[in-house]
């Protein structure tokens, strides 16, 4: 039998199942990793994160909570490498560094709840319609369609010009608007995935549809939807960060989007660092998110994953 | 263990002393929905109306062009899909056959409560759509399929011990430690081993692909395996291996097979019996020698015509199949096979879409045709758009040109101003009949609707 057994690259046998997973794993990173691109964004990520656990350590934080910007009437206007505020202040005394190192916790709140939840949401909507299909489908996909149709920016300002100006319901707003993409993208993976042979015979087997959804038709779908996360991650951030701009988050918040529009009135008078320094933290995160989606997609993408 | 042991005991006996698989005029339409509302607005006939009987320990091989429907009943058997009529039986002997053929001769109306009685203790036992409980899991277990695509048969993310042990988990036979031990039996049953239990489907080549399938499909010791055209995506080396594989598997463990193929060459070399599909319908069925020797069917000479064989001399033209197969949401009066036969006679079925077919490829009289109105297949008015071309039409059906089968089926022409008038002389449906013991066939020159001629 000359087609039995001869791996086609050497490697020691396996011994068990979570040896090959880890090892999989491992080939998954090697791979991620083999991307100077990806690794950039990455470390980046990394900083943001870093930047925000330690947040508590890097500054003072500001009594009782943290999150409001301390102001420092004494210091209005004061330009970078003013001692005790390295990024200099706002027009309303506010510490730049202070905004910049708190609003990447912010920011990391913001982007990992909305994502959370409108990763669920959506897969769980997106799964419905996909795996049961028929009228199911057909009513999911038309509540989706009408989320479509309004511009996301747009739609997101609106639900939060409703609710009132506060951080929470830029949360809600976001959450609202993100989720119907997530449900297109997985309800899409299923009907392909469903298709394959492998579903049928896990149902020849006597295998239950709920198991067969859990073993054979989500892990085979899941993948883009782990891209378009991780995209989302930087997104959500940015259009957050614009409604805080146009002043429907609360003033005075460590948040970029605020910290920008708090610093834009000095633009013009030569007083750049209030709006810069937030500004391009704003920059830095979506493009690290973007970047590291981008090396994500070209590894976990079935279609160019090795066969 | 017992269950197994069990099992196998049950499973003593001769080869063909009871029917696994009994099917009784299968039908599986898909509905074509158009429109907006996605109304109905026609079935296509995948599978139309089969009865087949595969015995215990034999090989039917189902063979037919793709489209034919031969996959479409290998998943209606399997319990991957629901037929839309007729019933697929599971293990059911032939005194309950017998009965059953019997009641559902009888109109719904007339039958007396004891048939009904008789006919639902039936189905709850053996119809595989009205299974439950351990008659649905016996079903289950002793019938598995193995797929063409080895590649999509087997989930990527999956590790090999995780597929070949899964049907063991479901059905609670094994776990842990025993689990892999059971695994690595049945990998080396299809010539692979334990160094193959924790790599991935897509480590390995095609044809170790299959194995794995077929170690899947082994995993339950079924009775009755479907194949699906197992060895059509192999290279014709690997294809030799896995077809010993699957006869040696087949003589060590008793095993009955549905072997679906539209490679003559290997259904000769795996099978018993063979039913030829054709359009959705079986029209021949007979042992694997008497079809190959004496096939009582022009669609299945053409077949075997159309196999090259190597022996063959290499300067003789290989006679293929001319046209395409029609299309099965509309299958032709009949025998199906009529618009393709090269031996076709006066009654095999000769209807109105016959004559445009004829008109449209040998003259170009229809480009003035503006309007079809049928009032059956055999009786339709075509309207042209002067009465020069109506009279033109009438003339050619008239003429000699017209197809020497067809031409006696031609009830009358007319041409009534720009209208022609077609009337073919209408035809029962061909049914199978047998011509010699356990050789059937459903094509007029053999059967006793011969006498017509």
């Amino acid at each position: 039998m000359a087609d039995v057994a001869q791996p086609r690259t050497v490697i020691p046998p396996a011994t068990g199942a979570l040896t090959v997973r880890l090892r999989r794993l491992g080939e998954v990173t090697v791979q991620t990793l083999r991307n100077p691109v990806t690794v950039i964004g990455l470390v980046i990520i990394v900083l943001m994160f870093a930047m925000a656990l330690l947040a508590p350590v890097l500054t003072t934080p500001n009594e009782p909570n943290p999150y409001q910007m301390p102001r420092d009437w004494t210091a209005l206007n004061e330009p970078p490498g003013t001692p005790g505020h390295p990024l200099g202040t706002t027009a309303h005394g506010g510490d730049v560094l202070y905004g910049v190192i708190w609003g990447s916790r912010t920011s990391l709140w913001l982007s990992l709840i909305v994502v959370a939840v409108t990763v669920t949401i959506g897969t769980v909507v997106g799964s419905l319609a996909g795996f049961i299909g028929g009228k199911v489908d057909e009513i999911l996909m038309r509540v989706v369609d009408v989320f479509l149709a309004i511009p996301e920016l747009i739609f997101a300002l609106a639900i939060a010009a409703v609710l009132g100006p506060s951080f929470s319901n830029i949360i809600l707003a976001l959450a609202i608007v993100y989720w119907v993409k997530y449900a297109r993208i997985i309800r899409g993976q299923i009907i392909h995935v469903k298709q394959n042979e492998y579903v049928d015979s896990a149902r020849v087997i006597g295998d239950t549809k709920f198991r067969i959804y859990l073993k054979d038709v989500l892990p085979n779908s899941i993948t883009p939807v782990m891209v378009q996360a991780t995209m989302d991650m930087g997104a959500i951030v940015l259009v957050g960060a614009t409604l805080s701009f146009i002043g429907l988050s609360e003033a005075g918040l460590a948040e970029w989007g605020v910290l920008v529009s708090e610093g834009q009135v000095g633009i013009s008078t030569g007083r750049w660092w209030a709006s810069t320094f937030p500004g391009l933290m704003i920059f830095l995160w979506a493009l690290a998110f973007n970047l590291v989606g981008d090396g994500l997609r070209d590894v976990l993408d079935p279609r160019t994953e090795s066969r | 263990m017992t269950s197994v042991r069990a099992q196998s005991l049950e499973r003593e006996g001769s080869v063909g002393d009871r029917p696994v698989m009994t099917l009784i005029d299968v039908e599986k339409h898909f509905p074509i929905k158009d429109g907006v509302l996605q109304k109905v607005v026609g079935h296509v006939k995948a599978v139309d109306g089969v009865s087949l009987e595969i015995r215990r320990g034999e090989t039917l091989g189902l063979v037919g062009e793709s489209g034919c429907g031969k996959t479409t009943l290998g998943r209606c058997i399997s319990g991957i899909t629901a037929p839309t009529g007729g019933g697929i039986y599971f293990r059911l002997s032939d005194v309950d056959r017998a009965a059953l053929e019997d009641i559902l001769a009888t109109p719904g109306k007339e039958r007396t409560p004891e048939q009904r009685k008789r006919m639902e203790r039936i189905e709850s036992r053996h119809l595989i759509t009205a299974l439950t409980g351990d008659a649905w899991r016996a079903y289950r277990r002793n019938c598995q399929v193995v797929f063409q695509d080895a590649f999509s048969s087997l989930n990527p993310r999956q590790l090999v011990k995780d597929i070949v042990g899964r049907p063991l988990r479901i059905h609670k036979e094994a776990s842990g430690a025993e689990l892999t031990e059971r695994v690595v039996s049945l990998l080396e049953s299809v010539g692979m081993g334990r160094q193959h239990l924790f790599r991935y489907p897509h480590q390995f080549s095609g044809g170790q692909r299959q194995r794995i399938s077929i170690a899947r499909a082994l995993a339950l010791d079924p009775e009755f395996i479907v194949l699906d055209e197992p060895t059509s995506a192999l290279d014709v080396s690997v294809q030799a291996q896995i077809l010993n594989l699957l006869h040696e598997l087949q003589r060590d463990r008793g095993l009955t097979y549905l072997f679906i193929s539209h490679d003559l060459g290997v259904v000769k070399l795996m099978s018993d019996r063979i039913a030829v599909m054709y359009l959705g319908e079986v029209v021949e069925q007979g042992t694997a020698t008497e079809l190959f020797e004496r096939p009582r069917h022009p669609y299945t000479e053409a077949l075997l015509a159309a196999n090259p064989d190597l022996d063959a001399d290499v300067d003789k033209e290989i006679e293929g199949l001319e046209g395409t197969v029609p299309d099965p949401a509309n299958p032709p009066e009949g025998c199906r096979f009529h618009t393709r036969c090269p031996v076709a006679t006066p009654i095999c079925g000769w209807e109105v879409d016959d004559a445009v077919t004829w008109l449209s490829v040998e003259t170009n009289l229809l480009d003035a045709m503006t309007a079809v109105e049928r009032r059956s297949n055999f009786d339709a008015t075509l309207a042209f758009a002067d009465d020069g071309s109506a009279e033109a039409v009438g003339k050619a059906m008239t003429a000699g040109s017209v197809p020497p089968a067809m031409a006696p089926a031609l009830e009358s022409v007319s041409v009534d101003g720009s209208k022609v008038l077609l009337r073919f002389l209408p035809v029962p449906p061909v049914e199978l009949e047998e011509v010699e013991p356990g050789h059937v066939t459903s094509c007029v020159l053999h059967t006793s609707r011969r006498r017509e001629l």
